[in-house]
C-alpha cells in the first residue's frame, strides 16, 4: 500500500511548472525570497530549528539523517568565530542526477535554503560545491548569485535586517570522493580531498577548524518550503517517518527516464509506471533504489515496497539518494557488478589499507568471473573480503563499495554461479 | 630495494622536465590576476582558491605541466609542493597535453546498460584511436569516465569539462563530431523534466532558447 496519499493530484514544489523559475524576477513574483523575509524579520534562528524538527525533514545526500537535529548540533556562536555551511552538490553518486536538475531550474530556492539555513546556525558564510563536471550549472548559478547580491538578498544586512551571510561557489575537479563530508571540507580547504577521522565532527571542527554543517542541495530546498507551508504540511507529505518531496531520478531500461518529483513512501511499481516502464517490453529483473552503494533488490522483492527509509529497509535495501536504476531481464548482473567495482576502485582516495587494497582485490575477482575464469570458492573469498572491509576505514566509501558486492552475490549467485568454473573438488 | 624510488613511473615535483611555456608566456593577465584576487576574498586563507586559479590556468594554457603549477603556486603565496598535491589528486586536471577537444565518455553503470560503451567503441573506431589516447592531429582525446550525474539521459558525454551531449546515438556522435571540428559552441542543452512531456511534445527535445547563455530550461505550462 502506499504511504505517499494522493500522489496522483500531487503539486510539484521543487521544480513547480513554472517557465523561467531559475530567474530571480520570475522566482519572487512567484513569491520565492518570502519566506527569507518571514524569518529574518519575525522569526528566532530557534524557532526556526524547532519547525525543521517538527516537519521531519531527513537528508537527501544518502544518509537519511534529521535535518532539524543536525542543526542543532551547533555548538552556541562565539563572537569572532566564524562558522560554516557546506551545501553538498558534489553529486558523483552513479544513478543520482537530481541535484543538477535542481540547480538548473530552481537555484534560488537553493540560495534561499541556504540563507535560511545560515540565520538558523547563526552562520558567516555557505559554501556550495559543486563538482567540476557541472561547469554550466556553476556558471548559470553565479549568474543567478550575483542577481541575488544586487537585490541585496545576500550580502551584508540582508533586506535592511541587520542579518548578514555571503554564499560563495567552490568548483570541485573530478573525484566521487569529496562528495563525503570531511572530504568536501578537505577539498574547500584547497587540499587533496583525504577524508578525516570523526570525532570530531564537522559541528565541532569543520571548515578551518570552525564549527561547521553541511547538508545536500534537495535538503536545504526544502527548507524554505517548509517556512512558507508548515512544517505541519511538510510532516503530513509522503511517508509519515520520512515525509516530504523528493526528487526521484529515473534511469536504466525504462521508457520515460528522468526526474521525477513526488512525495517520499511512492509504491516503486507506481514509479516504474509513471516513468512509462520497461524499454521494449521487457521484464525487470533488478533495481538499485538508491544511488550505486545502496543493495540491489531482485525484481520479485520490489512487491509492496514503498520509497522511504522504513520500507525499504524491511526490503532489504535503502533509499539512498532515490537515483533509480530500473535494469531488465537481459541484463547481466556480474558485468553490472564488476562496474560498479571498477568504479568503487577508482574512486577509493587510498588513505585505508582495506578500502585501497580491499576495492582493487574486488574488481580483480569479479574480472575473473565475469571473463570465465573464476572458480567458486572466488564468490565466498569476495564475501569475506566485503567483512574485511566494512567498518574499518575512515570513511564510509569502504562500505559503500562492499555493500553492493554482497548484495549483489547474495541475491543473483545464480548467475555468478554459472560463470564460475566447475568446482575441482567436487568430482 | 625498491626500484621505483631510483626509476619513478611518475615525476616526481622536484623533477624539472623541459617546460612547454616560456617565461614571457607564463604570466597572468591584469583581468586573471582580478579573478583570482575576487577568488581568495572566498575564503579565510588564500588556500581555499587553488581549486579555482587551476581551473583558470588550465583553462588559459590547456593543461598543467610543472612550470604552471609553479605560476599558480606564487600567485597564490602556497608551496608548490602543495599546489601539485592538489592538481594531481583531481581527475579533471590535465596533468599532460591533451587534444584541442575532450570527449568524456559515461561507461558508468546506468549508461553502461543504455550502450555507453557502444558509444565509447564507435568513437574509438570513428577516430581510430585507443580511449586515453589523442587523435595524430592533436583535435580528439576520448577517455572514458565515472558517472556524470546525467543518468537520465544516458548515454551521454561530456566535451572538454564543458557541454554535456545527452541521449547520444551513432548520428549524434558524427553530427557532434562534425560542429566540433568546424569550429561551433556546443549549445547547452536542457532536457525538460519527464513530467512535463506531454505538454512540450517529448523529453527528448532541445528547447532552443536554451542555447545561449541558459536562459531557458524549459518548463511545461506558464505560471498557472
Ligand atoms: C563516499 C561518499 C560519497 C558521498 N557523496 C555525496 C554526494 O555526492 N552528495 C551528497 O549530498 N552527499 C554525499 N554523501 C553524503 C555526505 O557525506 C553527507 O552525509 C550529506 O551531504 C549530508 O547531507 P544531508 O544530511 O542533507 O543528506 C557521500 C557520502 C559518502 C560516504
Ligand atoms: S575508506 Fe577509502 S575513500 Fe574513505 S578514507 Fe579510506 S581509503 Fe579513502
Ligand atoms: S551513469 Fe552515465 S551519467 Fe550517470
Amino acid at each position: 500500500m502506499t504511504k505517499a496519499g494522493d500522489w496522483p493530484s500531487y503539486q510539484r514544489v521543487l521544480l513547480p511548472p513554472v517557465r523561467d523559475l531559475h530567474r530571480l524576477d520570475v522566482y519572487r513574483a512567484e513569491g520565492g525570497y518570502e519566506a527569507l523575509g518571514h524569518v529574518l524579520t519575525g522569526t528566532s534562528p530557534a524557532e526556526v530549528i524547532d519547525k525543521l524538527k517538527r516537519s521531519g525533514l531527513r537528508g537527501r545526500g544518502g544518509a537519511g539523517f534529521p535535518t532539524g537535529l543536525k542543526w542543532s548540533f551547533m555548538p552556541p556562536p562565539k563572537p569572532g568565530v566564524p562558522r560554516y555551511l557546506c551545501c553538498n552538490a558534489d553529486e558523483s553518486e552513479p544513478g543520482t542526477f537530481k541535484d543538477r536538475q535542481l540547480m538548473e531550474y530552481n537555484p534560488h530556492l537553493i540560495f534561499e535554503g541556504i540563507l535560511i539555513a545560515c540565520y538558523a546556525m547563526q552562520l558567516t558564510a555557505g559554501y556550495l560545491y559543486v563538482r567540476g563536471e557541472f561547469a554550466d550549472w556553476i556558471e548559470l548559478m553565479e549568474h543567478e548569485l550575483a542577481r541575488a547580491y544586487e537585490a541585496n538578498l545576500v550580502g551584508d544586512n540582508i533586506l535592511g535586517t541587520g542579518f548578514s551571510a555571503d554564499i560563495f561557489m567552490h568548483k570541485g575537479a573530478g573525484a566521487y570522493i569529496c562528495g563525503e563530508e570531511t572530504s568536501l571540507m578537505e577539498s574547500l580547504e584547497g587540499k587533496r580531498a583525504y577524508p578525516r577521522i570523526k570525532p570530531p565532527f564537522p559541528a565541532q571542527q569543520g571548515i578551518w577548524g570552525y564549527p561547521t554543517t553541511i547538508n545536500n542541495v534537495e535538503t536545504l530546498a526544502c527548507a524554505p518550503l517548509i517556512m512558507t507551508r508548515g512544517a505541519e504540511w511538510f510532516a503530513q507529505t509522503g511517508a509519515r517517518t520520512h515525509p516530504g518531496p523528493v526528487l526521484y531520478g529515473i534511469s536504466g531500461h525504462i521508457n520515460r527516464p528522468g526526474v521525477y518529483e513526488y512525495p517520499t513512501g511512492m509504491l516503486i511499481t507506481d514509479l516504474l509506471e509513471i516513468a512509462g516502464g520497461m524499454r521494449g517490453g521487457k521484464r525487470l529483473k533488478a533495481l538499485v533504489p538508491g544511488g550505486a552503494s545502496v543493495p540491489v533488490l531482485r525484481a520479485d522483492m520490489i512487491e509492496g515496497v514503498t520509497m522511504d527509509a522504513d520500507s525499504l529497509r524491511e526490503a532489504g535495501s535503502m533509499m539512498g539518494t532515490a537515483g533509480m536504476l530500473f535494469l531488465d531481464e537481459d541484463t547481466d548482473m556480474v558485468a553490472f557488478l564488476r562496474r560498479v567495482a571498477r568504479f568503487y576502485h577508482h574512486e577509493s582516495c587510498g588513505q585505508c589499507t582495506p578500502c585501497r587494497e580491499g576495492t582493487g582485490w574486488m574488481e580483480n575477482l569479479i574480472t575473473r568471473i565475469d571473463d570465465g575464469q573464476g572458480n567458486l570458492r572466488d564468490l565466498d573469498l569476495l564475501l569475506d573480503l566485503c567483512d574485511q572491509m566494512e567498518g574499518r576505514t575512515v570513511c564510509a566509501l569502504a562500505d559503500a563499495a562492499a555493500w553492493p558486492v554482497r548484495n549483489t552475490i547474495r541475491r543473483f549467485r545464480e548467475d555468478f554461479e554459472k560463470r564460475c568454473k566447475p568446482a575441482v573438488w567436487a568430482a | 630495494m625498491a626500484d621505483f624510488i631510483r626509476n619513478p613511473v611518475v615525476a616526481l615535483p622536484e623533477s624539472d622536465p623541459e617546460p612547454h611555456f616560456s617565461a614571457v608566456e607564463l604570466v597572468f593577465t591584469d583581468g586573471e590576476k582580478d579573478e583570482i584576487a575576487r577568488r581568495i576574498k572566498q575564503y579565510p586563507t588564500a588556500d581555499g582558491a587553488v581549486m579555482w586559479v587551476l581551473w583558470l590556468a588550465q583553462e588559459k594554457f590547456g593543461f598543467l605541466p610543472p612550470e604552471v603549477l609553479r605560476l599558480v603556486a606564487s600567485a597564490l603565496d602556497l608551496p608548490y609542493a602543495q599546489v601539485y598535491g592538489v592538481a594531481t589528486f583531481y581527475t579533471q586536471y590535465y596533468k599532460g597535453k591533451k587534444g584541442k577537444f575532450v570527449l568524456d565518455v559515461c561507461t558508468c553503470f546506468t549508461c553502461q546498460f543504455c550502450g555507453g560503451y557502444d558509444m565509447l567503441a564507435y568513437l574509438e573506431e570513428k577516430l581510430d584511436i585507443q580511449r586515453g589516447h589523442t587523435t595524430p592531429c592533436g583535435t580528439f582525446t576520448v577517455q572514458e569516465v565515472e558517472c556524470l550525474g546525467a543518468c537520465g539521459s544516458a548515454p551521454m558525454l561530456q566535451v572538454s569539462n564543458g557541454s554535456y551531449v545527452h541521449n547520444l546515438t551513432r548520428a549524434k556522435v558524427d553530427a557532434m563530431l562534425e560542429a566540433l571540428q568546424q569550429g561551433e559552441q556546443l549549445p547547452f542543452v536542457s532536457l525538460t523534466l519527464p513530467q512535463d512531456e506531454d505538454e512540450m511534445g517529448g523529453n527528448r527535445r532541445t528547447d532552443a532558447e536554451a542555447s545561449e547563455l541558459y536562459q531557458t530550461p524549459p518548463a511545461s505550462r506558464a505560471t498557472q
